[in-house]
């Protein structure tokens, strides 16, 4: 029971945001018992809805594990955006290059590109922290905006499409396209690599020396480094995974829905990796349910826009009230355990004073 | 005279009673000393005395009359002081303007600061505690501080004075002036509570002491009628025996195992040290010294966490300096940190998890995977072996008591046979039993031929285990004693930084 918990009170938190968030509905006059029954049904109504609601999730659970891997080892990694675009330009460009090659290795080397390069990307801020103690909040939010800015600029000069009205690369090659796995809809493999991402993912956490380093750089870093650690090299490592990550998400959206680089496409998917992240629990398999729920509320919005005089925004407010409610809840179970830990010394010295007698 | 009165208080928090039945008188112009181990409840009963915890029942009453003391400025009002263990001062205040924080005489909007002078000078005057009001705090030593904050209290009207392990951070002869000073604050008339657990400074300073133990007072003692080793069984529980010293082994002996020289450390913002000394394999050598001359320098540059380290460490004739932690420690260097919590343990950790930090990428197979179950494995036999008490090795590391959890960092740092232990006060905050065990552990590396620094900054301890005993001033070793000459009051000199004039000796 007491393992459950923590998800019990996630579930709670989910449900105050969507009460709060119909009471916002009502009070706009809008009827909000149908809109969530519209949005559960363009959610989940049918296999095509189901498809639509998954390919939204896939790219959130890349970026949701990127961040939450780098979390884990007390990096606050803010920089996944930038990880996706440069990962996305690089699997692109693999893709509209490379066009003599057959599908499947065409496909990987896209995809290996679109995670070196967003590792390599995740490696910039990581070194910075890792060597010349550079706080990675601010590096990172600042990288965002030069990934952002140049993959536009390589767009718009060097990849210029004559002819595109939009700033946007050439098309990937034909067999570079990921295959879809429903019939209209564009639920493509990418889904899948995301499953397998969070088992590797929830693999590396638990069961190897690296997943141990993260574990005790994230909960002890000056423990780590008396212990003799190699806290540098792990932080190089977790920043080069968690930019991996990123450039698999943005590999993902470029060969499986957009089949070519579009300045600006992302608005913000790793970003929303935080919220994924935080929503579950810093936990693989949480943040894929994380991002599975987040799928459900966008999918479900653009659909309930169009059949309801309900606006997405709505639900853009839902999204931002459990965002707001699981960070309440989280300093919430903060503040309990430090008022706890407090009433726990005298505990702990009088247990102490017991194991003598 | 009756001066303050207990009643059969009792204080639960979840689970625990941490005061149960306590009663207890305290005659005007007493010293009354309050002894028990960490955890046997003084702290709890402090902190309704002073109005920080209430009592789930019980009386209190001052001068026969019952008081309900609902926060601490009803206990200033009430004429109760207290000193706590880690000073509140604002060490960028002079003396007076922290006497007087937030009591300040004022001259309409401002605060009349000559005023505030003259009333500072008159009450260290009136009570002999000569201290300069114009000087700033941080520029004070250890014993003048805990003088502005007894002054604080005084200038507050306190009656009743509360001294929460007020020698903790002292050298003997700082302890032997704050005893002056508090015989002369009851014979003007006021009451003091001294809270301790060094069973001599109770026998010097006070005429009566309450013991308590698990939460409950087991007696109050005349100490004219009574030993220290008296009042050691009463606050245990049984006889206690000191720690047994054998003379050093012949043979392991006198082969050095770690030699520093002329180490330096100077990295902005940590005081400047320049250190030499050697440890020979099966002895202890113990580093006394007041807290902040450098020991936490000295550690940080032995285990290779430190910046800005020059000169020479040798770990069995091999210069450490240039190698890693890791590599350090796989030589054979082990350490028990000063706070275990935080350089020792990771306390969201399981044991299993802690115990295992120095060798877990030893045991990783193929692709960095660790043998789990053989981990929790090892770590269950440590626990049995090393008598950890917990419900088993998953257990978080921050729900084990202070005894428990050091015996993990002991058990971590002992299972691979170590070269050298630094011990750096390995038994603060723990209780007697948990302490004997350490000192225990100490005596046995040293018995099979392990090179033991043990920094400390209790007297009693270092003068009980260390073959010798080197002084630690201002980041230099200024003394250096073998134990049969070492005596309390040169060890003291020494870490007042007064040399000891070998002439007048």
């Amino acid at each position: 029971m007491k393992h459950f918990a923590p998800t019990i009170r996630t579930v709670l938190t989910i449900l105050l945001a969507l009460l709060v968030g119909g009471i916002i509905m009502q009070l706009s006059g809008k009827d909000a018992l149908n809109a969530y029954g519209v949005l559960l049904n363009s959610a989940f109504g049918n296999p095509r809805a189901i498809a639509n609601t998954l390919l939204t999730a896939t790219p959130l659970i890349f970026t949701g594990l990127a961040t939450l891997i780098a979390f884990r080892a007390g990096i606050f990694n803010v920089g996944v955006e930038g990880s996706l675009y440069v990962g996305a330009f690089a699997a692109a460009w693999v893709g509209f290059t490379f066009t003599g090659l057959p599908a499947l290795p065409l496909i990987v080397l896209c995809f290996s590109a679109g995670a070196l390069v967003g590792g390599l990307w995740g490696l910039i801020p990581g070194y910075l922290k890792a060597r010349l103690r550079v706080d990675e909040i601010v590096t990172t939010i600042m990288l965002n905006y030069v990934a952002i800015l140049f993959t536009d600029y390589l767009v718009t000069g060097p990849f210029f499409v004559p002819g595109m009205s939009n700033a946007m690369s050439a098309q990937v090659a034909e067999q570079a396209q990921l295959p879809r796995l429903v019939e209209r809809a564009q639920l493509n493999a990418s889904f899948i690599l995301a499953l397998v991402a969070v088992i590797v993912v929830a693999w590396l956490l638990r069961r190897t020396t690296l997943g141990y380093e993260v574990k005790t750089i994230g909960s002890n870093p000056l423990f780590a480094r008396w212990m003799g650690m190699p806290v540098a090299r792990t932080i190089l490592l977790v920043m080069f995974i968690s930019g991996l990550l990123g450039g698999l998400a943005g590999a993902g959206q470029v060969l499986g829905v957009h089949y070519r680089f579009v300045s600006g496409f992302s608005r913000g998917l790793g970003f929303d990796g935080i919220v994924v992240a935080l929503l579950g629990r810093n936990s693989p398999l949480g943040a894929l349910l994380a991002a599975l729920f987040l799928g459900a509320l966008r999918n479900g919005s653009s659909t309930m826009e169009m059949f309801t005089q309900i606006p997405r925004d709505l639900i853009d407010i839902v999204i931002a009230l459990v965002i707001f409610f699981v960070a309440v809840e989280i300093s919430f179970g903060w503040l309990k355990r430090r008022t706890k830990a407090s009433a726990s010394t005298e505990a702990e010295q009088k247990g102490q004073a017991d194991g003598l007698a | 005279m009756t001066f303050l009165e207990l009643r059969h208080l009792r204080k639960t928090y979840p689970g625990v009673l941490a005061n149960d039945d306590i009663s207890l008188r305290v005659e005007a112009g007493e010293i009354h000393g309050l002894v028990g181990e960490n955890g046997a409840g003084k702290s709890t009963l402090m902190k309704l005395l002073y109005g920080m915890e209430q009592p789930d029942a019980g009386e209190i009453r001052l001068n026969g009359n019952r008081v309900s003391i609902a926060n601490p400025q009803d206990a200033i009002r009430l004429g109760i002081g207290m000193v706590h263990q880690h000073f509140q001062l604002v060490p960028s205040l002079t003396v007076a303007e922290n006497i007087a924080l937030g009591a300040e005489p004022h001259y309409g909007l401002f605060i009349n600061r000559y005023r505030l002078r003259r009333q500072v000078q008159a009450l260290s005057e009136q009570f002999g505690l000569q201290v300069d009001p114009n000087a700033l705090v941080s520029d004070l030593p250890v014993g003048l501080q805990q003088r502005v904050e007894i002054l604080k209290m005084l200038y507050r009207n306190a009656r009743l004075l509360i001294l929460d392990e007020p020698s903790a951070v002292l050298t003997p002869q700082e302890v032997e002036s704050l005893f002056g000073v508090l015989r002369r604050l009851v014979a003007g008339g006021c009451t003091a509570i001294f809270i301790t657990h060094k069973l001599y400074e109770i026998m010097a300073l006070c005429t009566r002491a309450t013991v308590l133990r698990r939460g409950r007072v087991v007696g109050t003692v005349q100490t004219a009628d009574t030993t220290p080793a008296e009042i050691a069984r009463l606050m245990v529980g049984h006889e206690v025996e000191a720690p047994v010293i054998t003379e050093a082994p012949a043979d392991g002996g006198r082969r050095p195992r770690l030699e520093v020289r002329n180490l330096q450390i100077t990295a902005a913002s940590r005081r400047a040290t320049q250190i030499d000394l050697t440890v020979f394999g099966g002895e202890i050598l113990g580093i006394a010294g007041v807290e902040g001359n450098g020991q936490q320098e000295l550690v940080e540059a032995l285990i290779g966490v430190a910046d800005g380290v020059s000169g020479e460490v040798l770990l069995d004739g091999e210069s450490i300096i240039p190698m890693s932690t890791r590599t350090r420690r796989e030589r054979g260097l082990a350490l028990i940190p000063e706070d275990r919590q935080t350089e020792g343990l990771s306390k969201t950790m399981a044991i299993w998890e802690n115990l295992s930090a120095g060798d877990y990428y030893r045991q990783a197979q193929g692709l960095g995977v660790l043998p789990l179950g053989q981990m929790r494995a090892t770590a269950a036999d440590l626990l049995s072996r090393f008598d950890i008490r917990a419900a088993d090795e998953r257990v978080d590391v921050g729900t084990l008591s202070g005894g428990n959890a050091q015996k993990v960092v002991i058990a971590r740092e002992l299972m691979r046979d170590p070269a050298v232990l630094v011990a750096v006060q390995p038994t603060r905050g723990l209780d007697i039993g948990a302490a004997g065990f350490v000192h225990e552990q100490l005596l046995r590396l040293r018995g099979a031929g392990v090179g033991v620094l043990l920094i400390s900054a209790d007297l009693d301890e270092l003068l009980a285990l260390s073959d010798r005993i080197a002084v630690l001033f201002n980041g230099r070793i200024v003394a250096q004693f073998p134990r049969a000459a070492a005596t309390r009051e040169q060890i003291g000199l020494a870490m007042a930084g007064k040399t000891v004039d070998e002439n007048i000796l």
